[in-house]
């Protein structure tokens, strides 16, 4: 047995049950949200439908990997849709052109996107702020122009890439997509779990998110934050911050690319979309509005974007007591526009802690609060 | 060398296609320089990347609209009011959210007026609905004018007048007027400015409201000329963004020559590859679609050649 986790069971036994609860609560949260995302969203009483759970993990992982850059470095890219446009259009090719395996390709797409973002990175870490932002744009909007051109007849240009990109291993039944493989359907057999294709998005976004959670906790990370928290210290310090931002543009694009390869099947396809800059902006605005100050806030951003878009948009009439029934569908099938009115009372608010920001405050408050309140009385 | 190499050769394969799109490419870079200067101002002076600025230039547009085909009035009562509704909007905005967030990071800005972007985006779709519109213009408008060596549409003569007099306007607004030597040491030191008498978030609004109010008018007028769509609003900001960091940050003029090589770029890089695809015999050469790229290809050579820009001033916005 290693030293390593020797270590750790001795600490985990030496510390009360809080303690351990407190050193594992991100990956805790991290299963939850995948354990719990589905049958949530399915109740009556949100959705009553679960079939935008698998996109909602997917954005997930793209918005956590999105702010290892934004909130972690303090670096803002407004081109991040070329990182997920390239893992879904490198799958996309992979399967529909030249029979490889989902897996390579994937391994393929993460390995292209990475090099990219380290190509980029190198050449436009060293500018300000407003300069990256501006520069990842622009070879955001070069690379969507070199897809649109359709090089070679690969990316099919504005139509993008729709027959044959489904992998062998999943089978379509009735609209769903089940994992074709034994040992996966034996595996999630004895759990009492169906192997349809979100268990799979599944757990491929849980050991994601856990690599990103290891990057963030390690030295690593924390010199990001460093860098992020004051660049002229870290700097003095003797750290080299281009090479740190450089490297976290790295890994944020490699992470973004998988999300991507996910993505891809989970749309059946590539569309030129991907690599657009509204897909750039969305998970801007995703990150932002659950909060860019905290591991999980980008991946509440994610869930709240698409929970609050379905939610509105199934809203047909909405009782008020006292005045009745309201006709509120036609207003709300413009939901965009509220959310654009909720995410500038954010940013004026709290810039930083978005509403995982504002619901942790309240709740740590409340607790607090309650605490207080049980040992004086 | 390259490029006037490129440009000679172009002249002489293709002469009559050349004049035109530079033609075309000065209206559009003017229609652009519009745009980035009211963005340039507002960046300058307020230190607020205002991205709801594309969509100002999108309400200018649909104004139009509103006005000519919907109300029925005529074009000049849009071309004079519009301007005017879409400054007021701005000032609104300077006031109900700008104001807070003087003096923060310069990322927050941008991000505060993304959001007020997209819900005028979508109040817009509200109103006006998704699809592509044009209105009609008025007969003096519908014609062309015919000179030396071709003819030019009379909404792009109107367009290159009217661009030309408000950006001499701008120029002698600031640096023929003690207003203009304000707002111009405002852009070298708000604080300095603030102390030595000048009303700061006055002078703020008013720059505000003018720019604004450009964007509104180049979107009555890029409105006039091609009609309007929900994806303008996005395009044209972007656009804008990189015209003034072409031009560079705190030079309100290099805004002016950067939308000019913009989008003479535009027009005239798609000639120029057909020509040296014609020249050389191969057909790869004329990408099509090059001209929707240009712009980024320049700001990538400009940052990574001069990160200040043509005209930039070190140390602002790095």
């Amino acid at each position: 047995m290693s030293s390593a986790s020797t270590s750790l069971v001795e600490r985990v036994r030496g510390l009360d049950a809080m303690e351990v609860f407190r050193l594992l609560r991100v990956p805790i949260g991290i299963l939850l949200i995948a354990l719990l995302i589905r049958p949530v969203i399915g109740s009556d009483l949100l959705l009553g439908s679960p079939h935008i759970a698998t996109t909602i993990l997917i954005w997930m992982l793209f918005a956590t990997a999105f702010n290892l850059l934004l909130g972690y470095t303090g670096l803002l890219s407004f081109g991040h849709a070329m990182f997920l446009g390239t893992g879904v259009y490198m799958t996309a090719i992979g399967l529909a052109y030249f029979d490889m395996p989902f897996s390579v390709m994937t391994v393929l797409a993460i390995v292209l996107a990475a090099t990219i973002a380290y190509l980029i990175g190198r050449l436009t870490v060293q500018y300000g702020e407003i300069y990256f932002a501006m520069l990842t744009l622009a070879f955001g909007m070069m690379l969507h122009f070199f897809v649109n051109s359709n090089p070679g007849g690969l990316t099919g240009g504005s139509d993008g890439i729709r027959s044959g990109t489904t992998p062998e291993w999943i089978t379509s039944l009735r609209g769903e997509r089940v994992i074709d493989v034994d040992w996966f359907a034996t595996l999630l057999g004895y759990l009492g779990l169906e192997p349809d294709y979100y268990w799979f998005v599944a757990i491929v976004f849980v050991v994601a998110m856990l690599g990103l959670w290891q990057i963030v906790r390690s030295p690593f990370g924390r010199t990001l934050v460093a860098i992020h928290d004051n660049q002229e210290l870290a700097s003095a310090m003797g750290i080299d911050i281009y090479r740190y931002k450089v490297w976290a543009l790295t890994f944020s694009g490699a992470f973004s690319a998988l999300a991507g390869a996910l993505l891809m099947v989970n749309n059946h396809g590539a569309s030129l979309e991907n690599f657009g800059p509204m897909t750039s902006a969305e998970v801007l605005l995703m990150a932002i509005f659950g909060g860019i100050g905290f591991f999980f806030g980008p991946a509440v951003g994610a869930g709240a974007w698409y929970l609050v878009r379905e939610y509105l948009l199934s809203l047909g009439t909405v009782t008020v007591p006292g005045v009745g029934a309201l006709e509120v569908g036609g207003v709300l099938s413009y939901w965009q526009f509220f959310f654009g009115l909720a995410f500038v009372i954010v940013i004026l608010a709290s810039p930083r802690g978005g509403i995982y920001g504002f619901v942790r405050d309240r709740t740590l408050t409340a607790l607090a609060f309650a605490r207080r309140w049980r040992t004086d009385g | 060398m390259a490029t006037a190499i490129l440009i000679v050769l172009t002249v002489a394969v293709h002469p009559r296609l050349f004049a035109q799109n530079l033609l075309g490419g000065v209206v559009y870079g003017l229609v652009l320089a519009l745009i980035a200067l009211g963005l340039a101002l507002i960046l300058g002076l307020l230190g607020v990347v205002n991205f709801a600025h594309g969509g100002l230039f999108m309400l200018g547009a649909y104004g139009a609209y509103e006005i000519i085909a919907m109300q029925g009035l005529p074009f000049w009562v849009a071309f004079l009011v519009v301007p005017l509704a879409v400054g007021a909007v701005g000032v609104a905005m300077e006031v109900g959210v700008l104001r807070r967030l003087y003096g923060e990071n310069p990322l927050i800005g941008l991000l505060a007026t993304f959001g007020v972007f997209i819900m005028i985006e979508e109040a817009t779709r509200a109103r006006w609905g998704g699809t592509p519109l044009t209105f009609d213009l008025p007969a003096v408008l519908q014609g062309s004018i015919t000179f030396g060596v071709g003819r030019i549409a009379t909404i792009r003569l109107l367009t290159i007048v009217v661009a030309t007099l408000v950006i001499v306007g701008t120029y002698l607004l600031m640096y023929r007027t003690d207003f203009g030597l304000t707002i111009r040491a405002g852009l070298q030191d708000r604080e300095m400015a603030g102390f030595i008498g000048i009303d700061i978030p006055t002078r703020f609004t008013i720059v505000f409201f003018l720019g604004s109010a450009m964007a509104g008018l180049a979107g009555v007028l890029r409105g006039a000329e091609t009609g309007m769509d929900l994806a303008m609003g996005f395009e044209y900001v972007l656009l804008a963004f990189v015209i003034v960091i072409v031009g560079g940050v705190g030079s309100i003029f290099g805004s002016v020559v950067a939308g000019l090589l913009i989008g003479i770029g535009v027009f005239v890089a798609p000639v120029m590859v057909r020509a040296l695809a014609t020249a050389t015999g191969i057909d790869a050469l004329a990408v099509p679609g090059i001209g929707g790229i240009v712009p980024f290809l320049i700001m990538l050579a400009i940052l990574l050649i001069r990160p200040r820009g043509l005209f930039g001033e070190e140390g602002l916005l790095e």
